[in-house]
């Protein structure tokens, strides 16, 4: 109980902040917290999949690849409207993922996290490889920004507020989920596949639905990144941003609710306040990183259950300890 | 209840590699009794327990239940058809609480698809509320009530066998396959499980029970069937079962002759 209010306060203290950046902060301050508010949504749905149901998925970055590169080229290239694009591209993503899903989790152990892993960075070869069809390293660029009547979400205040009603959409889906029976079923598959079946649990298709549901958010908010920036190009799905979604999930915390905001902003944001230390900032920022796992394990709003007293990353004959000396 | 559906194994044949763990095995459990199923270790009592819940494929034979043939069905389509398992292991869905590992076995109580719950449809909410009060109610039933908000893995280890039993209760199955429920249980448990089963029993659910106890298998149970080394050697009513000589021989004898030596 003590851990639910901790993270509504947080819920809280992120809510004022998200008002108040655009109200009294800068330019940069507005556009990292829309580019958190876009990749928080992306982390969300790999909570739901990872943190409820227990698949350790790679394959986030390809279907905001499907997003971004879908966006790109059917607003670029074939001139639609870029609402229909982002429609069009969810559409394939969820189909994409009910393909690949459907004979991935059936099976156990780490197949679907090596099989995923090979995908994303099979998705990253594709899109820098495919001069033709993506521009390659160069990218796409022009992309014609969302309009809604008189309202141009080229104005990044206007973008900020529409990255951030997407990311409530998506918290408050998640919220939805986890405490109904869906979520239940989900988090009693992630412990015990077998226990789940003779429940009467559809363990595969359970299991499907989380991979859908996180490739569609992926793939909406791959979407609107690239309108943001208006641009894309493979950087955008590259190791590094594969392995930061999981960075931002395990700060943060796997299976909390505010979990995934905090980490994507720690990940997005923190290493812009070391834009001084230039090259030493990666190094600083990993240090940091792996200073925060060791210390809380479950994340900054995981389950303490799972946490590590500072003392015991301190090398044993330096540690103080109250019970003495024992063998 | 309309149709009376019977749980039948017709020649049914389990191999691994070169071993025979289920070797012809045809048996009918007659409705709404507690059959024992007793064999010494390796005569293949899990192995069929496992067989008839899905886990494994006979690789020969037949498994039916009414006129329904479960024998190449997922294990969950085997339990939404009504037939629930328990497991050696006390296996508490861990990270879940008490009440919610209830809650999941009434999994198949519900109705609403992911469409409802994102929009909270009243009948979503209502369908919720309503299994909410029958978990609660099945707690009381299986004297959980005061740890329904404990994290299950928490639990002692009488509490998590009655958990287990209450959750595959709460599927309100047909038939019911107790895998050793009396383990690690001490004599107190032990009679009220004995009182549980019976209760399960007068509500008309098939219980298939496997266990060493004999003493409670034979107090408890309607008929036993005895297997050994995968085939059924002897099967009836208790009394019958225990003085046929074959039975002494393969099983009950030995046991004597261990607690002799």
């Amino acid at each position: 109980m003590t851990g639910r209010r901790v993270e509504m306060a947080a819920l809280v203290l992120v809510s004022v902040a998200v008002v108040a950046a655009p109200l009294f902060g800068s330019r940069l301050i507005v556009y990292y917290f829309t580019i958190t508010a876009l990749y928080a949504s992306v982390v969300i749905a790999l909570n739901l999949l990872l943190g409820l149901a227990g698949q350790v998925s790679f394959a986030q970055t390809t279907f905001m690849a499907i997003g971004g590169y879908g966006t790109a080229l059917m607003t670029v290239r074939l001139g639609l409207d870029p609402w229909l694009s982002i429609l069009l591209a969810m559409l394939l993503a969820a189909l994409a993922a009910f393909v690949i899903g459907r004979p991935l989790l059936r099976l156990r152990g780490h197949y679907l996290s090596m099989a995923t892993f090979a995908l994303a960075l099979g998705t990253y070869s594709f899109v820098t490889a495919a001069m033709a069809l993506t521009n390659g390293g160069i990218g796409i660029s022009g992309i014609p920004p969302l309009e809604i009547a008189d309202i141009s979400f080229a104005e990044p205040r206007m973008f900020y507020i529409l990255s951030w009603i997407f990311c409530a959409l998506v918290l408050a889906g998640y919220i939805l989920l986890a405490e109904s029976h869906i979520g239940r079923a989900w988090r009693a598959l992630a412990t015990g596949q077998d226990i789940a079946a003779t429940l009467g649990i559809d363990v595969p298709g359970f299991k499907l639905m989380a991979f859908v549901l996180a490739a569609v958010v992926a793939s909406v908010s791959g979407s609107l990144y690239v309108e943001f920036t208006s641009f894309v190009g493979p950087d955008l799905y590259d190791i590094n941003i594969i392995l930061s979604l999981f960075f931002m999930l395990f700060i943060g915390g796997r299976g909390s609710t505010i979990g995934p905001i905090i980490g994507a902003g720690i990940v997005v944001i923190v290493p812009q306040l070391m834009s001084g230390l230039e090259r030493y900032q990666n190094l600083i920022f990993f240090i940091i990183l792996l200073l925060l796992l060791l210390i809380r394990p479950a994340g900054l709003f995981g389950r303490m259950r799972e946490s590590v007293p500072l003392a015991a990353l301190l090398p044993g004959w330096l540690r103080v300890s109250r019970e003495g000396r024992s063998a | 209840m309309s149709a009376v559906s019977e749980l039948k194994l017709d020649g049914v044949t389990k191999r691994f590699g070169g071993i025979i763990a289920v070797s012809d095995v045809s048996i009918a459990l007659p409705v709404g009794a507690v059959n024992g199923l007793i064999g010494p270790n390796g005569a293949g009592k899990s192995t069929l327990i496992n067989l008839v819940s899905g886990f494994w494929r006979p690789d020969a034979g037949r498994i039916t239940f009414g006129d329904r043939d479960l024998t190449r069905l997922e294990p969950s389509a085997i339990a939404r058809l009504g037939i629930s398992r328990t497991f050696q292991q006390a296996a508490p869905l861990t990270g879940l609480s008490v009440i919610e590992n209830v809650m999941v076995g009434l999994h198949t109580r519900y109705r609403a698809g992911l469409g409802s719950v994102l929009l909270r449809s009243p009948t979503m909410r209502r369908e919720a509320r309503r299994n909410a009060e029958a978990a609660r109610a099945l707690l009381e039933q299986f004297g959980l009530t005061a740890d329904a908000d404990s994290e299950a893995s928490d639990l002692p280890f009488g509490k998590l066998r009655f958990l287990e039993f209450a959750r595959a209760a709460a599927m309100e199955p047909r038939v019911l396959l107790l895998d050793e429920p009396a383990a690690g249980l001490n004599r107190v448990e032990t009679d009220r499980l004995a009182v549980l089963i019976r209760n399960l029993r007068n509500q008309g659910i098939t219980v298939l029970l496997v266990d060493h106890d004999v003493p409670f298998v034979f107090g408890l149970c309607d008929r036993v069937v005895v297997m050994n080394f995968g085939s059924v050697i002897a099967a009836g009513k208790p009394d019958d079962v225990y003085g046929d000589p074959a039975v002494r021989e393969a099983y009950l004898g030995g046991k004597e002759q261990e607690a002799a030596a």
